[in-house]
């Protein structure tokens, strides 16, 4: 095969890095200081952004009191709490039925006893994890058909004279541009005549239509970098031009995909006005689930928090997965012009 | 592996020519079909619900009225306000996200242990759900038992209250502004992050070689090279600014008054919320739609001159 | 050529659709037909555009609908209907309906369900499906903002002669009467049977204002003795006496959110009590009255009540802000619906339980007392078959039954029964329940019509700027809203 890698970038992907300094000719003291610097800046920022999100893990465990205290309490005594509460139907008890229940307390297993020292009583499982299974499905099909798509799109627009190429581009993009609180009206008197609502598939549609504008787009981008000559050089090989496309171009084009992956499966699993509109039990998404956690005569944080890093997780898995694709280096700089 | 190139190397041309055709409208077709599908349809219903007089919710068919939803609309001051709102919220929620998303990206840039992980750790804030987020951050606002004061150094907030953010018309589209760059500064970050990734290294080497200042190499090779896929993030995020309406709405609800009230907010409250003036909110919806257009094709049209350049 | 692959892409994406359908979608249902209908569908759709309409199948019209519910005694059997599907919010008083819900069962055999959907989607979940004309619910336990709506489009049943032959409009006090069940106002049209009475109340802490030494420095400073507030004006002395920010005490927590409909609720508490109302009653008129004398000293009162003696960071609140304000002990006084009181009398919940009382909204400068009406009516739907319709107005007679709302009470409802709220049981069945009694003849509400929400949007944001965004100034502020909602009025024809 006629492809040139550059051993240099691959080599940096492992350990070292591109080190530019090599380039410069200046491998000194001064470089690594900078070098320091910018690395301690990186995993400052890094730090300063998560903020939020380590507040939210720790109001996960956090009673009630302890969530709203004042000042903000950073050491706290953990409770299952949240997490109990999340994966339950409860009932907020009066005063006199909760004496009535902690006589028999002996009755009770763990977490009944849990929910009852915040004053509620279990009455089923929630609907919790029904939802999160949902989300699973629906995002993660449309993200899969919407990349798949969009990967074809893109290597189509970005290889071949398209007729009326910019115009339909302008459509595919325009498509995300109107507002969805008002696509959301007519596509729902669409989906109720043909029985596409509240169904898995209804959602899977129409979240892979919304992320095509985004996956075109992007993956155009990232064809748009891939040099034709890779393509040329394996089709003169004898490759036909499927086999180069699967064989050489979709390779390189592992990073735009993985970059592509995440935002599609971000998008579609966090969509909540569709959701909300469109399902209402089977097919139900987390998203709107969550308003509907909040709590009853007061804001129940540690359950809220809980539930959000329980639908947070399955995402970062994913990106996690992805993640040495995502920073990969691209490989084929050395025949760039 | 590969075919015999001798003898079908003609014949194999032709095919190929021939495959290229239906290739690209292989390719290009499914995508076309779904969004016609699901496209065409609301967007021509709702385009004519915005001349009629209609809601979703009650008995009555659409009445044809003509201009009158868009008169009403562009001769309401309020409306005016709003976009207006939304205007300054893109500008600097993306204006921000952009300085910010490069720089971190420049940070990231070179490899050292733990950088994977770091960037993926910073990715997380885009993959929470905006409603979460909302709530959240309304909590952290809290003067009294939110961390955003307790992180600026107001430590004792009963006797040393910090500023109040939310409750404050002034402040209040700020504090939306930087949840909106805190949750979105990692997508600008990763798409210039691959733009980086994949500069070339001769060019540097060349650059190098001609002793140019690390000024000259950012302005002259990184920036160019980086900006086609900047812009692609930017005019992603332009267009989501003008529709984002769920994180404001579990932050402040559009208020105090209409400080933060963009007009995706307003248009959720016309559409819904009880009111469910589906003509009215379908107009509107296209006053949207025509002003995203506009932009975005000023942002094509540039994107597409560096392209030509790059 | 092109068209044999646009063919051929489509079988390709059907069957991709079938595959991913049957390895991921819910096992339940066939999937090949959503996949299979698509294509079709497009078609159709794109071709009759303009004439679509929103409400496809089921042809109950309205008047067969409200014919049959006439005298209702027995005129159509209830056939086998065996179940009963009330749809109502997601909170604490539906489950304790789904309790009276078992009784019923266990008495007739017929299973009562009742769906709870979450506030935020309540409303929208309710009425896409009445657009489209469904028959999910038999009853619906609806706002009353939606009686306007309810009525006029034909959705609810009218209940009139149901609740009067079976004399049930005595059983319950008039003004719930009115407020959940009539429409228009005055017309004596019944369209619910109110079954969760509520209103704004106020929470606050015994032990502060039984406390001998903040009584001897309360008389000293305003002159007269620390207790329950009379009048708003005491209301306020009370605020301010114990807004003490550096002990990270405040006076009251108030309603301020934006979103929905809190600030206006926080506002009319003051703004009915000091006499002051949204419309003429007769005429509808607003100018004038929307921005009355009394409603411009209302609105600086509430404003005053916010800026001097809100605790921090509730300038977006709701009931689970003022609930929380006060379960950390930020506040002497927390304004709320009395749903949402259960949280504040467990010690679980909030640790101050044992020393919280309640009361009902004191009196403004005329002595006038008035609270802002929450709470809900039950509602039939008009889409459901006669023999559903019979057996929904079944259970409403079961339910309006006085040893039946006795059992509502005692599980946790809101009873709207005379008898029942009189009853020295009930008065001790929760330590917020003598209170409730009482504010349960004073109850007040916002515009019911069906153009309400478009009223109450620009409410809102006025109201939000003046009051937490300090903008403006009283008298500016309710001249613009009179505008407005006078314009809005005008425009839909409720002003002549």
């Amino acid at each position: 095969m006629a492809v040139v890698t550059n051993p240099q970038v691959d080599k940096g992907s492992i350990e070292k890095g591109v080190n530019y300094s090599t380039r410069v000719d200046k491998v000194g003291g001064r470089v690594q200081t900078v070098r320091t610097i910018r690395i301690t800046a990186a995993v400052m920022l890094a730090f300063l952004l998560l903020i939020p999100v380590f507040w939210m893990g720790a109001t996960a465990f956090k009673v009630r009191a302890d969530a709203i205290a004042t000042p903000p309490k950073i050491v706290f005594k953990p409770t299952l709490e949240g997490l109990i509460f999340l994966f339950t139907d409860r009932s907020v008890l009066n005063q006199a039925r909760s004496k009535r229940l902690k006589a028999r307390i002996n009755e009770l297993n763990w977490y009944e006893r849990i929910a009852l020292e915040g004053g509620q009583q279990i009455t089923g499982p929630s609907e919790y994890v029904t939802r999160l299974r949902n989300s699973v499905i629906i995002a993660g099909s449309s993200t899969i058909l919407a990349v798949a798509l969009g990967l074809l799109a893109a290597y189509a627009f970005s290889r071949f004279k398209v007729k009326g190429e910019s115009d339909l581009l302008f459509f595919i993009l325009s498509t995300r541009m109107l507002p969805p609180v008002v696509v959301t009206i007519p596509i729902f008197i669409m989906y109720t005549k043909f029985g596409l609502h509240d169904t898995h598939i209804g959602l899977i549609l129409l979240y892979t239509v919304f992320n095509l504008s985004l996956t075109v787009w992007l993956l155009k981008g990232f064809m748009d970098e891939i040099p034709r000559e890779y393509e040329d050089a394996a089709m003169v090989d004898g490759y036909t031009r499927m086999q180069a496309f699967r064989k050489v171009v979709l390779p390189q084009a592992i990073t735009g995909i993985a970059a592509t992956t995440v935002f599609s499966l971000i998008f579609a699993w966090n969509e909540y006005a569709f959701a909300l509109m469109l399902t209402s039990e089977k097919a139900r998404t987390a998203p709107p689930t969550i308003p509907t956690i909040m709590g009853r005569g007061g804001m129940e944080w540690g359950t809220i928090a809980a539930g959000s890093l329980g639908f947070l997780i399955p995402v970062v898995i994913v990106t996690f997965a992805l993640r040495q694709y995502l920073l990969r280096g691209v490989t084929f700089g050395a025949i760039r012009q | 592996m590969f075919p015999d190139n001798q003898t079908s190397q003609r014949t194999g041309y032709q095919q190929r020519q021939l495959s290229d055709r239906s290739i690209q409208w292989l390719f290009i077709t499914p995508t076309l079909i779904l969004l016609a599908l699901f496209n065409i349809f609301p967007l021509f219903y709702s385009l004519y619900l915005s001349f009629t007089d209609f809601s979703a919710i009650g008995t009555a068919a659409p009445v044809w009225v003509g201009f009158k939803n868009f008169s009403t609309l562009l001769n309401d001051p309020q409306i005016w306000k709003y976009f207006a709102t939304t205007g300054r919220f893109a500008f600097l929620s993306v204006g921000l996200q952009t300085v910010l998303g490069f720089a971190l990206a420049m940070l990231l840039r070179e490899k050292f242990r733990g950088s994977g992980l770091i960037t993926t750790l910073i990715l997380i804030p885009m993959m929470l759900s905006p409603v979460v987020v909302g709530f959240f951050w309304k909590s952290i606002f809290n003067p009294s038992s939110g961390i955003f004061n307790y992180a600026l150094g107001y430590f004792h907030p009963a006797s040393a209250p910090g500023p109040s953010w939310l409750d404050s018309s002034s402040r209040a589209l700020w504090a939306v502004v930087i949840v909106d760059v805190w949750m979105w500064t990692p997508f600008v970050m990763l798409l210039c992050l691959s733009g980086l990734n994949a500069i070339p290294d001769y060019l540097y080497e060349a650059a190098a070689i001609d002793r140019a200042s690390a000024w000259f190499q950012f302005w002259r090779i990184t920036l160019p090279q980086v900006l086609p896929l900047l812009m692609i993030a930017v005019l992603f995020r332009t267009i989501e600014a003008f529709k984002s309406f769920d994180l404001v709405m579990g932050m402040t609800g559009g208020g105090p008054g209409d400080s933060t009230e963009l007009v995706a907010v307003n248009l959720f409250r016309i559409a819904f919320e009880g009111q469910w003036r589906t003509s009215y909110a379908s107009a509107l919806a296209y006053i949207v739609l025509v002003i995203i257009m506009a932009i975005s094709n000023v942002y094509i049209r540039n994107l597409n001159k560096v392209r030509g350049e790059g | 050529m092109k068209k044999r692959v646009i063919l051929a892409w489509l079988v390709v994406l059907s069957l991709l659709l079938v595959a991913c359908g049957g390895g991921a979608a819910a096992p339940a249902e066939p999937t090949t037909a959503p996949a299979a209908d698509t294509p079709a569908a497009s078609t159709e759709v794109t071709s009759t555009t303009a004439t679509t309409s929103t409400a496809p199948t089921t042809e109950t019209t309205t008047t067969t609908a409200t014919s049959s519910s006439g005298g209702g005694q027995a005129a159509v059997s209830t056939g086998d209907v065996k179940e009963l599907k009330i749809l109502w919010a997601q909170w604490d008083p539906a489950d304790y309906l789904q309790e009276i819900g078992k009784k019923y069962e266990e008495e007739t055999g017929i299973k009562v369900t009742v769906v709870q959907e979450p506030w935020p989607s309540f409303y929208n979940r309710a009425f896409t499906e009445f657009a489209a004309k469904g028959d999910s619910w038999d009853l619906v336990v609806g706002d009353s903002q939606w009686l306007g709506q309810g009525s006029s489009q034909g959705i609810y049943v009218d209940l009139t002669d149901f609740l009067k032959s079976n004399g049930i409009d005595k059983t319950v006090t008039p003004a719930t009467l009115q407020y959940y069940g009539e429409y228009p106002l005055g017309s004596g049209k019944y369209w619910a049977y109110p079954t969760e009475g509520d209103a704004d109340g106020w929470a606050y802490r015994k032990d502060w204002f039984e406390n001998p030494e903040e009584q001897k420095a309360f008389k000293e400073k305003y002159g007269y003795d620390l207790a329950v507030p009379k009048t708003w004006k005491e209301l306020l002395d009370i605020a301010k006496f114990f807004t003490r920010p550096d002990k990270n005490m405040y006076g009251a927590a108030i309603y301020t959110q934006k979103e929905g409909d809190a600030i206006t609720m926080g506002y009319e508490n003051v703004m009915f009590s000091y006499g002051a109302r949204w419309q003429d009653p007769k005429t509808n008129e607003v100018k004038g009255i929307v921005n009355s004398k009394e409603s411009i000293a209302a609105l600086e009162f509430y404003k005053e009540l916010y800026t001097c003696c809100n605790p921090p960071g509730l300038g977006n609140a709701f009931f689970q802000e003022t609930n929380d304000a006060f379960v950390k002990g930020q506040a002497a006084m927390a304004m709320n619906y009395f749903a949402f009181f259960p949280a504040l009398a467990t010690d679980a919940t909030n640790p101050h339980a044992a020393v919280t009382g309640y009361f009902a909204n004191p009196a403004g400068p005329t002595g006038e007392r008035k609270a802002a009406l929450g709470g809900q009516g039950m509602s039939i739907i008009s889409f459901i078959s006669p023999e559903r319709q019979q057996a929904a107005m079944d259970f409403i007679k079961w339910f309006a039954q006085e040893e039946n709302q006795q059992e509502w009470a005692d599980v946790g409802g809101y009873t709207c029964n005379i008898n029942v709220l009189k009853s020295p049981e009930f008065l001790e069945i929760a330590p917020y329940n003598a209170a409730f009694a009482e504010t349960m003849t004073m109850v007040m509400d916002f515009w019911n019509i069906p153009v309400y929400a478009q009223l109450l949007t620009p409410t809102q944001s006025e109201l939000s700027g003046y009051i937490v965004g300090g903008e403006g100034k009283a008298d500016e502020v309710l001249n613009r809203l009179a505008d407005t909602h006078d314009k809005i009025l005008r425009e839909n024809g409720i002003i002549k």
